[in-house]
């Protein structure tokens, strides 16, 4: 059976590829013919909105009325998933906000399934970020995302400091995102439409387009590399989880 | 699916096995059967081909991703041009690697393009263990192996195996060291000097040529039908089986 799931896609830091992330989600749940909505906390403007105006809605997610079109919509949506792309800055925020609507209790009760993708950073600021959100992850399916797609290299990282701040989530998953090629990633930028149309070779408004083969052939690979990570890490599992993990929870 | 045209590429990882001559020749053969065509020089270093055809073929580079535009968009165009690819054996893993990548032989049988790689078979181990990595990530391209007699009368036929529908191994035969002087020449097309033979070429010597040259068309002529027929009877299979 599915479960209303929501996805939370932040960091606490800017420029460190959030929206390629959540775009590379909804194409992911889109090929798996799950339903999806995302909302977009970057109010006004909407990087997310760009890409897939169908699916997503602006939203200021600190403000109660916009949690309430989030939230109090999870069993009626017509989309099984929810995406949100939290603007920089925001993800703890948003996270004890969560909190104090009891949202993050009714997913350890498994009403809802929730996630969140947590996109690092090159800079060792990255790892404190893990720490703080870490208070107020709850029960989340917690995803720790190195995203090299913007060509990180996370040179101040040492893995030994790493891995004391990785432990302190309980079942956080690592997932990498690779490199996408340079001419490629702004290909994709300038045509503004999801990654799978531009495979497609596909414009925004459905129709033939014109785009280079090579750099469509190197959005395909990488893009299966990234649902290949989404894959490994049982991402469908979480919007219907196996049988017997719903008879091992019943069973308490 | 039927096929518009092909896109042969001629690699080996070694050097001076013969690359540039199979694709002169092949580029002539298209042109001799009235056929558009043009062929990529991948060797950077020592552009050989764009010498001997001028006016049918060009340089190419894929280090760079323009680069890599430029030739593959152009491969796979379904345009009702005969491609040819002088794979340089210094180009040979990046090639491969970026047609891997970009899927460029599913792309090009989609868009009814037959890829074809003549591979130069030696019985090196480099060229042995590429030829299986060929065979292993490209099941869409059809492999051809090429003994070259002029690097030696073995045929080395175990390590360089072919499928048992499509195109068996081509045989490139050797040529007396006079005629090689002959076709040596800049520019020199086999397809010019397929009629009369030119003012300052020996009678015997355009003779042989032509022999030698009607028993690589022919070969080449063979590895096409190879091809198509291969093409109709997967194409039958799949109707068969839905």
């Amino acid at each position: 059976m599915v479960k209303p799931t929501v996805i939370l896609v932040g960091a606490d830091k800017g420029g460190v590829g959030k929206t390629t992330v959540a775009r590379t989600l909804l194409d992911y749940f889109t090929a798996h013919q799950v339903p999806v909505r995302a909302f977009d906390t970057e109010s006004p403007k909407g990087t997310l909105k760009r890409f897939h105006p169908d699916v997503t809605e602006i939203v200021d997610v600190t403000a109660i009325g916009d949690q309430m079109k989030i939230f109090d919509t999870l069993g009626s949506a017509d989309a099984k998933v929810t995406v949100i792309d939290v603007r920089a800055g925001l993800l703890s925020t948003t996270l004890r906000a969560l909190n104090d609507i009891g949202f993050i209790e009714s997913a350890k009760k498994g009403q809802i399934s929730f996630a969140v993708f947590h996109i690092l950073g090159p800079s060792i600021a990255s790892l404190d970020e893990i720490a703080e959100t870490a208070s107020v992850v709850g029960d989340a399916n917690y995803f720790l995302v190195k995203n090299f797609v913007n060509n990180a290299t996370f040179f101040e990282w040492d893995p030994a400091t790493y891995n004391s701040y990785f432990r302190k989530i309980k079942g956080a998953m690592e997932i990498t995102v690779a490199k996408l090629n340079e001419m490629a990633c702004e290909q994709v930028e300038v045509a503004s439409v999801p990654f799978v149309g531009f495979v497609a070779n596909k414009n925004a408004r459905g129709e033939a387009a014109n785009y280079s083969f090579v750099l469509r052939g190197y959005v395909r690979h990488w893009l299966g590399n990234v649902w290949g990570e989404y894959d490994r890490v049982k991402l469908m599992d979480l919007i219907a989880p196996k049988a017997e993990d719903n008879i091992r929870q019943a069973a308490g | 699916m039927s096929l518009h045209n092909f896109v042969t590429i001629i690699a080996s990882p070694r050097s001076r096995v013969g690359k540039t001559l199979l694709a002169r020749m092949l580029a002539d053969f298209y042109l001799h059967n009235g056929r558009n065509v043009m062929a990529f020089d991948l060797n950077a270093d020592d552009p050989t081909l764009t010498q001997f055809l001028p006016a049918h073929s060009t340089v190419a580079e894929i280090s760079d991703t323009n680069g890599q535009m430029a030739l593959f968009d152009r491969l796979v165009a379904d345009d009702g041009v005969y491609k040819v690819v002088d794979l340089g054996h210094k180009a040979f893993r990046s090639f491969f690697t970026v047609a891997g990548e970009i899927g460029f032989a599913e792309e090009a049988r989609r868009r009814s393009v037959a890829p074809i790689i003549l591979f130069i078979a030696s019985p090196d181990a480099t060229s042995v263990e590429a030829y299986a990595d060929l065979r292993r990530l490209f099941p869409q391209a059809a492999l051809v192996p090429v003994h070259n007699e002029m690097l030696g009368s073995a045929q080395h036929r175990d390590k360089f195996p072919v499928p048992s529908a499509g195109p068996v191994l081509i045989h490139l035969p050797a040529l007396t060291p006079g005629l090689r002087k002959i076709i040596e020449r800049r520019p020199f097309s086999f397809v010019d000097s397929s009629g009369a033979a030119p003012l300052d070429v020996p009678l015997d010597a355009h003779i042989e040529l032509q022999r030698w040259l009607r028993r690589i068309f022919l070969e080449f002529r063979e590895m096409e039908l190879r091809v198509l027929l291969a093409d109709l009877q997967s194409s039958l299979q799949v109707q068969a089986g839905s």
